[in-house]
């Protein structure tokens, strides 16, 4: 044997990678991680265009995979007091490069285009977007067909797309998602996932009660008084069930019975006079002894035709889900059982033994749902096989899964109405409120559907030169027969036409009260004097509010904002509305 | 255009203010990044950036000021270069220092308008908060972890501190628990990480400052037995390099302590007893088993793989701290290893270590990845919620400028997607708070001749009409009350009392108690024929409200906090126990035994310790 020591060689640890992105991987874990990484992302970007290079900035960091700017703008002095991403040598020079150049110092490992094109191209063309995974559009576009060419695109492609306003102390983005967008993944709480299946106990779990309780009565205090929780429950519930003709108790009263048969089994004449487990048996009756339910996100899913019937282009998602209904079904409303256990008063060794018999349970319960996903497959033909992991994360997390209804992007025109179907009823009484963030909602789409106005104004006054058409630009009083451009505070009521909606076909959200009006157009006032600038730092707040969202679209994780949100940075305040 | 002609339009006549404007923000990390982005563009005049921490690759995924090439250089530094080239007009000034360094005194926070906390630990924005509190700046506080952040705008005398209310605490278990009776997978990590590896490779004559060894009659005999345990793993570290070591520690650790816990009956009467392990009945089995299982880092390894992992890593440590020793001159302080997460080497045999006991003692194992997280204490951290966070402080900053307090919040962000931003009106001060319920004055001080009993006799007793019963106290411990003179007639610099420290006098009239009085100290040269002490204008000291039965602030009251939370006094992490003067009536009984400060962390509930000290807050965090 050698007497030197040699130096061993440094063992390979995490890959750079890993560790850079370390800090996320606790949020998103590897998967979410790779949805990031294979993501290519489209900004259309308009204005002074900072709320756009923000969003971009926070999808950068993390590793996004791909993204392309379409702007075809040059740097102005203007652009340097807000944009961070561009410097003094930038000054005149094509914007989207200038800032792809800053961007890509973030995080080599992105891939960065930029496109010197106007987003009204894309009008034009929209079969170009096919392939991009997810849509940023920064408005107002140049006019509402502009906005509404590209929404149906994306919608008919099922591309989610992301339509963001930023002005003054103002912010605003809606998305728009396919209309059936499950998430499996949506990090409840993890005291929340516990399902002790109490009403419908297993054989394993009996023959283990069977031995705990069996001489409860003879039992030392000592052991008396670590009998888990959820046995004494079960215990009781036999008991019970027998002077019940065989039925669980069922309504509060009969909870509130049971509870006090629950307590009156405790040992008092100990030196503590109680019994914890006794106690924390009696605590858990009202929640623990409920039948059987799925959640109305769940409920959705079984509902989807996708869920009935599989077919072999079907998602991954809806075979698991149609695997797991298959379950429910025969198992009479029951769900795979997650297998956790909460925290009790027991001994170690029969707290490990519990565990372990809802562990076998959670395992079976998940091997008999991979069959059903796995007989799916081939009845179908399909190929290659849905990963255990996936399966048994659904599983797990059924009880939770998600189902978000996308709507389309609202598009203001000046020729023509919203139509707003069943959101009007909702969305007037909401007006109405006092200090509500819906005004500010409507204040962004006066200002689509002013934008819309102007354009069409322009292109039927068809300037005789570019001096009249700088002055048209400017909203200036033309000299002659041309009558000035309308103001845009002026013109912001159109977007709320007080018609009664009990008659009209298509009834719009309204302003009902002076008071609702005043706050309405208080808000078009400050839009106003925002005069399409931004601030920088409403647009930072803003990009990292779309970022963070785009970020759950991509990777199918977390509670979404479905599907508007609104930020008045006067009021430091937010709001979100399903619209 | 100017380039500032948004900024004119939407702020208004804020504007020409926030361009004078001098700033401090104390912290380049997550939100420091992103919130010098915002105070650059938002063309704030003369920006102070003090962070003394330097870049590492896990910042990457979201401090964005710096690149692959900054790693290891100072935050404060790469952060000032990078955002002064997106704006030349404005003055930076980066300091790569400890905001608790004696040169940041009051007079220096007095020159700035307003201060940001971009901080991820409690205990130096405690600091912060008391230094705002002293020079009468507003602070902007914030702080986030994972999607969640929070804001709070802090104005001395009309809004809550940041010490007014309770702030969690880390975990903390009993030092029992973590050596003699885990039960779940945090405890032998917090074993392998406190215990065995500082036991092994760190400062072994230095008792863990995590560990409470404090005895009372129900654990004493334990305790003895441990540090008897302590002990005889010391001399085991003698043999360090020797064909044998890895086998003495096992043996040592896995098996002879083991079978000593399961030799104590009472222990198991309650619990599952624990099962020893073979060396070479696992050593057999572990012959096929690579260290290269190191790398996969997800998933909970096997008995055998642990045991690999353990061996080698027990050896690359080994070879480490000897190499560096055979190159130590004999004079220097011996060198040791410190655990760092990032440190694969440590990482390796701390989780192997505490999944091999969590498999004695019938424990879920975990994965690598897991144990990095709860040994290092790890928070997630992302761009997005640093965005936001960021952007919310300078909206609160620009209500704080002009002065609309009632209109600034406390604005917090959340997970849910039903409201993304919520906020909160900002309370009152919270008058039996122990850092800004208290009367604050500088204290002029003669250090050539000020002695304690000046500052007792002419200033206390005769000017401010002290009775008999009250205590000066410094970060250290109690300097004077009625049981303890023998520093009256010590000069303040020998009692270690420097300029820019501070000193509470603390009132323990039975009747009507002033509030605590907390003197900032600044030193004079003053003419002989004056006091030597003196304050500079005249302090009318309010009662203490009567309805006061405790202090609600920090470690006091609440069963799982201990001393650590108190630290609102400047000291070294360590050292922060309940001696702090700023612990309010805990001290009143503590106080007479302490004259300097001792190692022990004081008790107040028979249950504590383990304070993860890198990131010991409710909210803290980015790093």
């Amino acid at each position: 044997m050698a007497e030197t020591i040699i130096t061993p060689p440094i063992l390979q640890g995490p890959t750079a990678k890993e560790k850079k992105y370390d800090r996320q991987l606790r949020l998103w874990a590897a998967n979410g991680q790779a949805a990031l990484e294979n993501a290519k992302v489209l900004l259309l970007n308009s204005g002074s265009g900072v709320v756009g290079v923000e969003i971009l900035k926070n999808l950068i960091l993390p590793g996004v995979g791909s993204f392309t700017i379409v702007d075809e703008t040059n740097v102005s002095e203007l652009d340097l007091g807000v944009n961070f991403f561009l410097e003094e040598s930038s000054l005149g020079k094509w914007r989207a490069e200038e800032t792809c150049k800053f961007l890509q110092e973030l995080n080599p490992e992105v891939k960065i285009n930029a496109l010197k094109e106007s987003i009204d191209v894309f009008a034009d063309n929209p079969s170009r977007l096919e392939q991009y995974s997810l849509i940023l559009l920064v408005g107002p576009t140049t006019n509402a067909r502009v906005l509404e060419k590209i929404c149906e695109y994306a919608d008919k492609s099922s591309i989610p797309l992301f339509y963001i306003h930023c002005q003054g102390f103002f912010s605003h983005f809606s998305v728009q998602l396919p209309a059936q967008f499950p998430i499996v993944d949506t990090h409840p709480d993890p005291a929340s996932t516990q399902d002790l299946r109490l009403l419908n106990p297993w054989p394993e779990l009996l023959e283990f009660l069977e031995t705990k309780t069996r001489n409860l009565d003879s039992l030392s205090d000592h052991d008396h008084g670590h009998i888990p929780y959820l046995l004494i429950l079960l215990h009781f519930l036999n008991i019970w069930k027998a002077s019940h003709d065989a039925q669980a108790p069922a309504n509060y009263f009969e909870k509130k019975e049971f509870k006090a048969l629950v307590e009156s089994g405790a040992r008092t004449n100990n030196s503590e006079g109680g019994e914890e487990n006794f106690d924390e048996a009696a605590a858990a009756v009202l929640k623990s002894l409920n039948p059987p339910s799925i959640s109305s996100g769940l409920r959705q899913v079984f509902e989807a035709d996708d869920c009935q019937n599989i077919k072999s282009t079907s998602a991954n998602f809806w075979i698991i889900a149609n695997a797991i209904r298959n379950f429910h079904t025969s198992h009479n409303g029951i769900l795979p059982l997650p297998g956790a256990l909460p925290d009790m008063k027991a001994q170690s060794s029969d707290y490990i033994q519990l565990q372990n018999i809802y562990k076998a349970k959670a395992r079976s319960d998940l091997a008999e749902v991979t069959r059903t996903v796995r007989s799916s497959e081939q009845e179908v033909g399909r190929n290659p096989p849905i990963e255990q992991a996936e399966i048994e994360a659904f599983c797990k997390g059924a009880q939770f899964v998600k189902m978000i209804h996308g709507r389309p992007i609202r598009v203001a025109k000046c020729t023509a109405e919203i139509d707003w179907n069943d959101r009007a009823k909702v969305l007037s009484p909401e007006l109405q409120t006092p200090d509500s963030l819906l005004p500010l909602y409507f204040a962004f789409l006066a200002l689509d559907r002013y934008q819309d106005d102007i354009d069409r104004i322009q292109k039927v006054r068809k300037p005789a030169d570019d001096e009249q058409l700088n002055d048209i630009m400017a909203g200036r009083v033309v000299s002659g027969a041309v009558p000035p451009l309308p103001m845009f505070a002026e013109s912001a009521h159109f977007s709320t036409p007080t018609i009664d909606p009990e008659h009209d076909p298509k009834p719009w959200p309204r302003f009902d009260t002076p008071e609702a009006r005043t706050t309405f157009d208080n808000v078009v006032k400050e839009l106003d004097r925002a005069d399409r600038g931004e601030l920088h730092n409403i647009a930072a707040l803003t990009g990292g509010m779309v970022a963070q969202e785009v970020i759950k679209v991509i990777t199918k994780q977390y509670v979404l904002v479905d599907n508007t949100c609104v930020f008045d940075g006067i009021a430091s305040k937010t709001a979100v509305f399903n619209i | 255009m100017g380039r500032d002609r948004f900024a004119k339009q939407s702020l208004g006549y804020l504007y020409p203010r926030i361009k004078q404007s001098r700033i401090l923000m104390i912290g380049a990390g997550g939100i420091g990044c992103e919130l010098l982005k915002n105070l650059v563009l938002t063309g704030f005049g003369e920006i102070h950036i003090v962070d003394l921490d330097t870049i590492d690759l896990s910042n990457l995924n979201r401090q964005f000021l710096f690149r692959q090439e900054h790693i290891k250089k100072s935050k404060a530094l790469v952060a000032k270069e990078s955002a002064a080239k997106f704006n030349p007009h404005i003055k930076l000034e980066a300091h790569h220092a400890n905001i608790k360094d004696p040169q940041f005194n009051i007079q220096w926070f007095q020159s700035f308008a307003l201060v940001f906390n971009a901080l991820d630990n409690l205990d130096a924005r405690r600091h912060v908060n008391k230094m705002c509190l002293a020079a009468d700046v507003p602070l902007i506080e914030s702080g986030t972890t994972g999607f969640n952040g929070q804001v709070q705008p802090i104005i001395k005398g009309k809004t809550e501190c940041y010490d007014c209310s309770t702030k969690d605490v880390p975990k903390s278990f009993p030092v029992c628990t973590i050596r003699s009776t885990p039960s779940q997978p945090i405890h032998c990590i917090v074993w392998a990480k406190s215990y065995l590896f500082t036991e092994m490779f760190g400062t072994s004559d230095e008792e863990t400052p995590e560990f409470d060894h404090s005895e009372d009659n129900e654990n004493a005999k334990e305790i003895e037995n441990l540090r008897q345990e302590s002990q005889a793993l010391n001399n085991i570290r003698q043999s360090m390099g020797s064909d044998e070591f890895a086998r003495k520690v096992f043996d040592k650790v896995f098996k002879d302590d083991i079978n000593r816990l399961r030799s104590m009956e009472d222990m198991w009467k309650t619990r599952k007893q624990p099962n020893a392990l073979d060396f070479d009945g696992i050593s057999k089995g572990a012959s096929g088993t690579k260290p290269s299982i190191a790398q996969q880092d997800q998933k909970a390894w096997t008995v055998a793989e642990n045991f690999t992992v353990f061996s080698d890593s027990l050896r690359r440590l080994s070879t480490r701290l000897q190499t560096s020793q055979s190159q130590t001159g004999i004079d220097t302080v011996a060198p040791v290893l410190v655990f760092d997460k990032d440190d694969e080497d440590t990482l390796d045999f701390v989780a192997a270590s505490a999944n091999l006991r969590s498999i004695i003692f019938g424990i879920e194992s975990k994965s690598k990845f897991d144990i990095k997280q709860m040994a290092g204490n790890i928070i997630p951290a992302i761009a997005t919620t640093n965005a936001m966070t960021a952007s919310l402080c300078v909206m609160q900053a620009f209500k704080v400028m002009r002065g609309d307090i009632d209109k600034a919040r406390m604005v917090f962000l959340e997970r849910s997607a039903a409201r993304v931003i919520n906020s909160d009106t900002l309370k009152p001060p919270n008058p039996n708070c122990n850092v800004c319920g208290v009367m604050s004055s500088t204290l002029i001080v003669d250090p050539d001749r000020a002695t304690l009993n000046d500052l007792v006799e002419d200033v206390l007793k005769s000017q401010l009409g002290y009775g008999d019963e009250f205590s000066v106290n410094n970060e250290i411990g109690t300097l004077y009350d009625p049981d303890l003179d023998d520093n009256l007639s010590k000069k303040f610099i020998d009692l270690g009392v420097k300029a820019d420290s501070f000193l509470t006098v603390i009132d323990d009239d039975e009747e009507n108690p002033r509030v605590n009085l907390s003197l900032a100290i600044l030193e004079k040269t003053l003419p002989e024929d004056t006091k030597a002490v003196h304050l500079p204008k005249k302090l009318d000291i309010a009662r203490k409200p009567k309805d006061a039965p405790a202090p609600i602030t920090n470690g006091g009251t609440n069963g799982d906090t201990n001393g650590h939370v108190a630290a609102s006094f400047v000291g070294t992490k360590r050292k922060r126990s309940l001696e702090d003067p700023e612990n309010g009536q805990q001290q009143d009984n503590k106080r007479g035994k302490i004259q300097m400060p001792s190692k022990a962390v004081g008790v107040q509930d028979d249950d504590l310790v383990i304070a993860d000290d890198s990131n010991d807050g409710a909210i803290v965090i980015d790093d």
